[in-house]
């Protein structure tokens, strides 16, 4: 491949024999293939975007906790986590009233969940004054069932995030209402 | 007449340039690369969540789509030593060749009576075992507390990550937080994959 040279020197005349001079070109074309070979190889060996992660923290279970007031089901909007990614949820009514069933309504993750969550949260915050502690009134109650998945988890944390709702609570027990109320829709199928 | 002919040259093009953005390249990915861990198969779902996992004196327990569970601890002088530690609590006792085969698995997913077998395959053999998962249960005292317990014991530094897939069921995950949370574990990172913020969202 690398060029041939014309021999230099040869105008001169003055008789001496002289050693060729050899070109210091040095051909790279063989590096390059090498340096890209190496590049390719660490591209698709690499893993480039870090996994992020969410901090979690739960309740201690050996500390004991002081009674406190049973939550206002008008502040509360109650999530229940179903199969095949649906949401049923209650907006401020509690699963023992008598017009619950009326009122549970199925949505999806995503934009519609936020949506409700939003809209739940400024009716309830409008409508209920902020406690002494300068906390807004609006709390979630997170209810997974054995249908859900992780996923659903993640994606439901995730909406607290981005709608800013301060307080929610994973609560991981349904009640008998509740479970009447969801009646088979939470029953694994297999 | 003779013509005039231009003298003819191999076409040559100098690659000086081109090998010096070559190697730069090259430079950078083999300093960022961080390779990918043959484990088990997880996809985690995403959130806009932007903290970053840490690197070190970390933890992992992940959860797989069938709902085993796997466990697996970042550095090996402490895969060594929890193996040494649940070893003893438990009675069994490991070679030096074991624990050296131990240290080297990233992460592992067998009940205790199943581990020692797996330790004395040859090296080769070892990732094409089907991993049965470890054993856990909603009382809070199955194997999976044994290990964290065990790897504590090794690092109390050590920082608890779940990982988990999309289509584990919330029962296993329930299990598992029950483990943690009968060794008064509360806080721990959920592992999960970066995305967007929806438009308008603003990080107060």
């Amino acid at each position: 491949m690398a060029a041939i040279e014309e021999s230099g020197g040869s105008g001169k005349g003055d008789g001496k024999v002289r050693g060729k001079k050899m070109s210091t070109r040095v051909d790279m074309t063989p590096m390059v293939d090498l340096g890209f070979l190496l590049i390719t190889f660490f591209m698709l060996a690499t893993t480039m975007s870090k996994p992020t992660s969410m901090s979690l923290a739960v309740p201690d279970k050996t500390e004991k906790v002081d009674e406190t007031e049973p939550l206002k089901a008008s502040k509360v909007l109650t999530l229940f986590m179903g199969a095949n990614d649906d949401v049923y949820y209650l907006d401020g009514i509690a699963a023992d009233d008598d017009k619950a069933e009326a009122s549970l309504k199925t949505t999806r993750y995503g934009y519609d969940l936020r949506s409700v969550i939003f809209a739940s949260q400024k009716r309830i915050n409008a409508a209920n004054p902020k406690d002494e502690k300068g906390n807004e009134a609006f709390v979630v109650v997170i209810k997974p069932t054995p249908v859900s998945t992780y996923k659903n988890m993640v994606d439901v944390l995730d909406e607290m995030a981005i709608t800013k709702s301060k307080r929610y609570a994973l609560v991981d027990n349904l009640t008998e209402s509740e479970k009447k109320l969801l009646g088979d829709k939470i029953e694994p199928k297999n | 007449m003779a013509k005039v002919r231009p003298k003819k040259h191999a076409p040559h093009t100098d690659m000086t340039a081109m090998t010096d953005v070559a190697f730069l390249l090259l430079t950078f990915f083999i300093m960022t690369a961080t390779f990918k861990s043959n484990d088990a198969e997880i996809t985690t779902p995403s959130s806009i969540s932007q903290i970053k996992v840490p690197d070190d004196d970390i933890m992992v327990i992940s959860i797989d789509k069938e709902g085993k569970v796997f466990f697996g601890v970042d550095a090996k002088p402490v895969r060594a030593a929890m193996l040494e530690n649940i070893g003893q609590s438990k009675g069994i006792t490991f070679t030096e060749t074991e624990k050296a085969k131990f240290a080297l698995q990233s992460s592992f997913g067998f009940p205790l009576n199943q581990l020692k077998p797996w330790l004395n395959m040859p090296k080769d053999q070892m990732p094409n075992v089907k991993q049965p998962g470890i054993p856990v249960d909603s009382t809070g005292a199955s194997e999976l507390a044994d290990w964290v317990y065990a790897a504590r014991k090794a690092n109390s530094q050590l920082r608890i990550a779940l990982k988990g897939d999309n289509f584990a069921k919330f029962p296993v995950f329930k299990d598992v937080l029950s483990n943690l949370q009968s060794q008064n574990i509360n806080k721990f990172n959920l592992i999960t994959g970066s995305e967007q913020a929806p438009a308008g969202f603003t990080n107060e």
